[in-house]
């Protein structure tokens, strides 16, 4: 197994102890057909994602929180993808970034397979280095989950109740 | 009306009236210590780093950053000014409730939604907005229950585990207008996300606590599971942070290190779903960051308390904390619980609401073995306790006990009436298995009262013929003071003997130091310095005569003279010196059975009875050799015990908790002895006396079938009659 085959194994494991889900969507085309195959209606779009996609609704930048709210699917970019963890880290330094991650049933998170990396250490030391994603900055590990009554897991407390996670390939690839 | 804590006293019946707690949090205690030492055994496979050495690191650079607090502070503060936010230090929660209060009024605010924060409970924030007509939510699930219900938090990272789903869905039902069945937890998360989200989008104001501050940039790091944080720091325009100076890292780097060790302590897990690193606010809104004192620079200022302020608030120490278990944290706590709020409450409020805690404690120290930070909790406590003690918090039946165990002629005088009271008793037919048969109250009926015997220990020894030597050991030939103790002398006199004739089977000789009494643990452990002081003088003395190894069957006296003792005459050098004299020569029975006393192995006769060992938790805890009577056990007599399961938790003695808390060591001791129970052993071994005269008392009450032993006794028992 090469290096980076081992990576994203050790990632989709992770991503599934954490409840979320690893998809076979492996370019951004992909991304939207998986997404559109979620919803009847039209999924929403974070700004990152949207200069990939060009399509989708995105927030309306006057209220951008208030628009999308419930939304059943949403689209977004992560920076990094952490195979320690099983995390995606998003950079999100405005309210109209984090609107979709924040407010939509299932979540789409696509990232660059060049930006799997090994490990949370490795995930700080890439922030330390970034002042300006350092701003808004969270690693989400699978959906949003609660164990506050009687200890039962529950998911989708108040965040995304799915989360499922693309890995691009290089374009070059 | 209002959520400020209610009496000590009030909280501890409520907690021990409740009957579904212990078995629920027993139940927690026990998943949660299987999941966590999983996910501590996957990080240090994975770091190729023990547990002991991330945690010293880390707890190295909670300790750095308090030697040079304020250029730290300084750093932080200026850059996240940098960043946009406005940065306060404050004093007190009067200021910081000041403080949020009129910016809110400043803004015309009035309605906050919070993620979950120790400290703005720790500042009753809450019912302080709310005279000032700003209505604070709180966002996180269970702060949301607690806040319905009117109650404070019981867990630091699980704050509604008290609360049952019927009482749930009563609380959410009367909140929502809906009815739900109690069994569909699903359906009622459902509801709350849906009652919670007019909240965020009304709200002028989000707060948040923080998990880390980082200097280096001004920003802070919180952990949720629900991602209400992050709701709460998107949809209002202006966030609030309140954080105590004490969540200062130097470094990102420093934050990662923090996070590999909180959410794996804390709820077991190798990462939340969201760790979100905020620096400043974004363009057109506004971040205040509340960086708060309120005692925490007295905490430093102490030098047996400043380690405290390493706390990341993972809540681990509740999660193994035997008293814990059965009264939870409303009783076992203030507005911080677990171990670390019978140390942190006395600073952070008062010694007062720090003091009826205290005697729950039994300084058994496992909260200290998963501690990721490495706080000296047990030590800590003792201080506390000492202090609530001047402050007049023992009641005076303690105060009093204390006073008369501290005199030995009292005490000699006190147990020898015991002992004819018991004779007559045994006489009356009142004694069955060695324990009265009395009508107790129902309150204290878990534990039988076990009979004086007429000899003592060294009475015993006195007037006896030596053990022939079995072996010739490195001590052979040697001659080896005993220490008695006091209790073991009166109430298991055969251990005495047992731990002599064990010493001279090894060849050496015993005598016993005329004088000895007690080594002032129970003194120590209540808060009384000065009595524990008189009473260790008085050991010393007794002590002291010779130069020779001391040997004894008691392993909780060992822990009092080698970690009490120089705290007891830390002032004092001269008596320093000469305790450790005597501490530097003292030997558990269990370490000279295996080093100047060994005894080879297969050495005594071998059993047929299947026995199972309670290590004493305080040695255990600290992983001492002390603590493996089991394998010294095996080794000498060629058998192998049957697997105990939380063979290192305590049992429940506590020294005076089981007296001041009955129902606390009632408690305890149930677990214990259903473990017991079910090993289907012929004889329960324990390594010190007052935890044999416990598990004996209580396993009577019970109507257990097993023998609880000293295991010298046990060991004595299976020497050659003929010596070697």
């Amino acid at each position: 197994m090469t290096a980076s085959a081992d990576l994203a194994s050790r990632f989709a494991a992770a991503l599934a102890d954490a409840q979320g889900e690893i998809t076979d969507a492996s370019s951004w085309p992909d991304v939207w057909e998986l997404a559109t195959s979620l919803t009847s209606t039209t999924p929403v779009v974070s700004p990152d994602a949207f200069e990939q996609l060009r399509r989708g609704d995105r927030p309306d930048p006057a209220d951008p929180l208030r628009s999308i709210a419930d939304r059943e699917v949403g689209i977004t970019q992560a920076r990094l993808a952490i195979a320690e963890t099983g995390s995606v880290l998003l950079i999100e330094p405005s309210d109209i970034d984090r609107a979709v991650s924040l407010l939509t049933r299932h979540l789409v998170v696509a990232v660059d397979r060049a930006n799997l990396v090994a490990d949370l250490a490795e995930g700080f030391t890439w922030l330390a280095a970034q002042p300006q994603a350092a701003a808004y900055a969270t690693f989400v590990t699978g959906p949003s989950r609660t164990a506050d009554i009687e200890r039962s897991l529950t998911i989708g407390v108040q965040g995304p109740s799915r989360l499922s996670v693309a890995i691009l390939q290089d374009s070059a690839s | 009306m209002s959520a400020s804590v209610r009496p000590f006293t009030e909280r501890y019946k409520r907690a021990v009236r409740d009957p579904d707690l212990k078995p629920r949090l027993l139940d927690f205690q026990r998943s949660w210590r299987l999941s966590r030492d999983a996910q501590i055994k996957r990080l240090e496979q994975r770091t190729e780093r023990s547990f002991d050495d991330l945690r010293q690191d880390f707890a190295a650079t909670k300790d750095h950053v308090r030697a040079s607090w304020n250029d730290y502070i300084t750093e932080f503060r200026s850059n996240a000014e940098a960043a946009g936010a406005t940065v306060v230090e404050l004093n007190s929660a009067a200021d910081a409730v000041e403080y949020i209060t009129s910016v809110c009024q400043a803004r015309g605010i009035d309605l906050i939604v919070k993620s979950k924060s120790m400290v703005s409970e720790e500042i009753d924030l809450n019912d302080a907005l709310q005279r000032s007509g700003i209505n604070a939510v709180e966002t996180d699930l269970g702060e949301w229950l607690l806040q319905l219900a009117d109650e404070r938090p019981s867990h630091l990272v699980m704050p509604a585990i008290h609360q049952k789903r019927q009482y749930v869905a009563q609380i959410l039902g009367g909140e929502l207008d809906t009815q739900f069945d109690p069994d569909d937890i699903p359906a009622m998360v459902a509801s709350a996300r849906d009652g919670l989200r007019k909240h965020y989008l009304q709200s002028g104001a989000g707060l948040t606590g923080a998990n880390a501050l980082i200097a280096e940039t001004g920003s802070i790091m919180v952990v949720t599971n629900e991602g209400n944080m992050r709701l709460a720091t998107s949809l209002p325009d202006l966030h609030f942070v309140t954080a105590g100076i004490e969540k200062i890292v130097p470094t990102w780097s420093d934050a990662h290190d923090q996070l590999q060790l909180l959410p794996r302590s804390a709820t077991a897990q190798t990462i939340s779903t969201y760790t979100t690193c905020i620096t400043g606010p974004q363009p057109g809104k506004e971040m205040h960051i509340i960086l708060l004192d309120n005692g925490r620079r007295d905490m430093h200022a102490d030098d047996a308390i400043t380690d405290a302020l390493r706390c990341i608030r993972c809540g681990a120490c509740a999660n193994v904390c035997p008293p814990y278990q059965v009264v939870g944290g409303h009783a076992f706590g203030h507005i911080y619980t677990g171990a670390i709020g019978l140390v942190n409450t006395a600073f952070h409020h008062s010694i007062d609401d720090a003091a009826g805690p205290q005697g729950l404690c039994v300084s058994c120290g496992a909260c200290e073995t998963v501690c990721p930070v490495a706080i000296p909790l047990q030590r800590q406590i003792l201080h506390v306790r000492r202090r609530a003690f001047n402050a007049g918090h023992a009641p005076r039946w303690e105060r009093l006990a204390l006073k008369l165990w501290a005199n030995p002629t009292v005490m000699r005088t006190a147990m020898g009436i015991a002992a004819l009271l018991s004779s007559a008793a045994r006489g009356l037919g009142l004694v069955q298995r060695a324990h009265l048969r009395l009508p107790l109250p129902s309150r204290l009926r878990w534990r039988s009262i076990p009979v004086i015997p007429l000899r003592s220990g060294q009475t015993l020894i006195a007037s006896r013929q030596p053990q022939p030597p079995l072996a010739s050991s490195p001590a052979a030939g040697q001659t080896v003071d005993l220490f008695v103790q006091c209790l073991a002398d009166r109430l298991l006199p055969q251990a005495v003997d047992a731990t002599a004739r064990l010493v001279e089977a090894g060849g050496a000789n015993v005598q016993v130091p005329a004088g000895q009494h007690c080594c002032g643990l129970p003194a120590f452990d209540a808060g009384d310095w000065d009595t524990s002081r008189a009473m260790a003088q008085q050991t010393i003395e007794a002590l002291e005569q010779h130069t020779r190894p001391i040997v004894t069957p008691a392993t909780s006296c060992v822990i009092a003279m080698q970690d009490h003792w120089p705290q007891l005459f830390a002032d004092d050098p001269a008596w320093l010196s000469r305790a450790q004299s005597v501490s530097d020569r003292i030997y558990d029975l269990a370490t000279w059975l295996d080093g100047p006393g060994r005894l080879p192995n297969h050495s005594l006769q071998s059993t047929s009875q299947l026995w199972t060992a309670h290590r004493f938790c305080q040695m255990s805890n600290r992983d001492a050799p002390e603590a493996r009577i089991d394998q010294l056990v095996a080794r000498l007599t060629d058998s192998v015990p049957a697997e105990l399961a939380e063979a290192d938790v305590c049992c429940g003695f506590g020294g005076l908790t089981s007296l001041a808390a009955p129902e606390v060591g009632a408690g305890i001791l149930e677990r214990k002895l259903d473990c017991v129970n079910a090993t289907d052993c012929d004889i329960l071994l324990t390594n010190n006396p007052g935890c044999a005269i416990h598990l004996n008392a209580g396993a009577h009450a019970r109507g257990d079938a097993h023998e609880t032993m000293h295991y010298a006794e046990f060991l004595a028992n299976l020497l050659p009659s003929d010596g070697a």
